[in-house]
């Protein structure tokens, strides 16, 4: 059974890397080493165009056998080398999902968090679209909610 | 493809989404679960109006969420458990996604610091 929290709607994907985290950053924010990790299984190759910086966009392109795959989206946290937040959009899948990538130093290795949510309400968010920093802004401000009123049931006057 | 299945479910799958992100209606899920419930019981334990908890139930059921069952002059809400299979589903679709690719990420990594060692090997020697 499903639990019926905003947590559901996230996943967590945790990794132990032997290397230290700032290689394990760059690989992150290096188009080059994008384009080689980013292209596994069925996927022929990636092209991607990173401007690493807060509000800055990145383009992933991923070309499969049979069709390519455009993943875009804008950085949020840029914090070198522990942390990356971007939103992340797929072509298939225009409501906007959120990425963070924590890089924890463990001696001279890495553990990698991956957070993968989507944005409650992110349709709604969508329909009255005006532009990427309302995205953000409201992105924030949901974030501050769910801290305030997280385990507590929700009471509507 | 599952790609198809991802575009087709999208909508649908939005709605679920925007449906649990409010903490009533989770609530109102929750006690579904565990037994099916007309209105007027959903409404008992919330200090909101029975209308406001009808407008709830209505998003609940836009989202596949909840089926409604005329008895009498009552509407019994069911928990329609499938959509939220599907969001597992969509989670489990990115969960593949970023396991195939942190694999790819490892080993680059692991290259790229066998290079480094490898030219860190030779500076070593060279004192």
């Amino acid at each position: 059974m499903t639990e019926l929290t905003e947590n559901s709607w996230r996943l967590s994907v945790r990794r132990r890397i032997p290397a230290r985290r700032e290689v394990v950053y760059e690989a992150w924010i290096d188009p080059l080493g994008i384009r080689e990790w980013m292209c596994p299984g069925d996927t022929v190759s990636a092209e991607a165009r990173l401007d690493v910086r807060v509000g800055g966009s990145y383009r992933i392109v991923m070309k499969g056998k049979d069709r390519d795959h455009v993943h875009t989206g804008i950085y949020q946290v840029v914090d070198a080398p522990s942390k990356l937040v971007f939103t992340w959009t797929q072509e298939d899948d225009e409501v906007p999902m959120l990425v963070t990538v924590e890089f924890l130093a463990r001696g001279d290795e890495t553990e990698l968090v991956l957070t993968h949510e989507r944005l409650p309400g992110a349709d709604v968010m969508k329909r009255y679209e005006r532009g990427w920093g309302q995205i953000a802004e409201k992105f924030g401000a949901y974030l501050a909610g769910r801290i305030r009123t997280a385990g507590t049931p929700g009471f509507k006057k | 493809m599952f790609n198809h299945m991802v575009e087709y479910a999208q909508e649908q799958l939005n709605r679920v989404f925007s449906a649990v992100a409010d903490p009533t209606r989770r609530a109102i899920l929750r006690a579904l679960a565990r037994n099916p419930a007309t209105i007027t019981q959903i409404a008992k334990p919330f200090p909101v109006s029975l209308n406001a908890i009808s407008k709830h139930v209505m998003v609940l059921e836009g989202a596949g969420l909840i089926r409604r069952e005329i008895q009498g002059r009552e509407h019994l809400c069911r928990l329609e458990p499938r959509p939220l299979r599907d969001a597992t589903a969509w989670l489990d679709h990115y969960r593949q996604f970023w396991d195939v690719r942190l694999d790819a990420l490892e080993s680059y990594v692991a290259r790229k610091v066998k290079g480094a060692t490898r030219k860190g090997g030779d500076h070593d020697r060279a004192h």
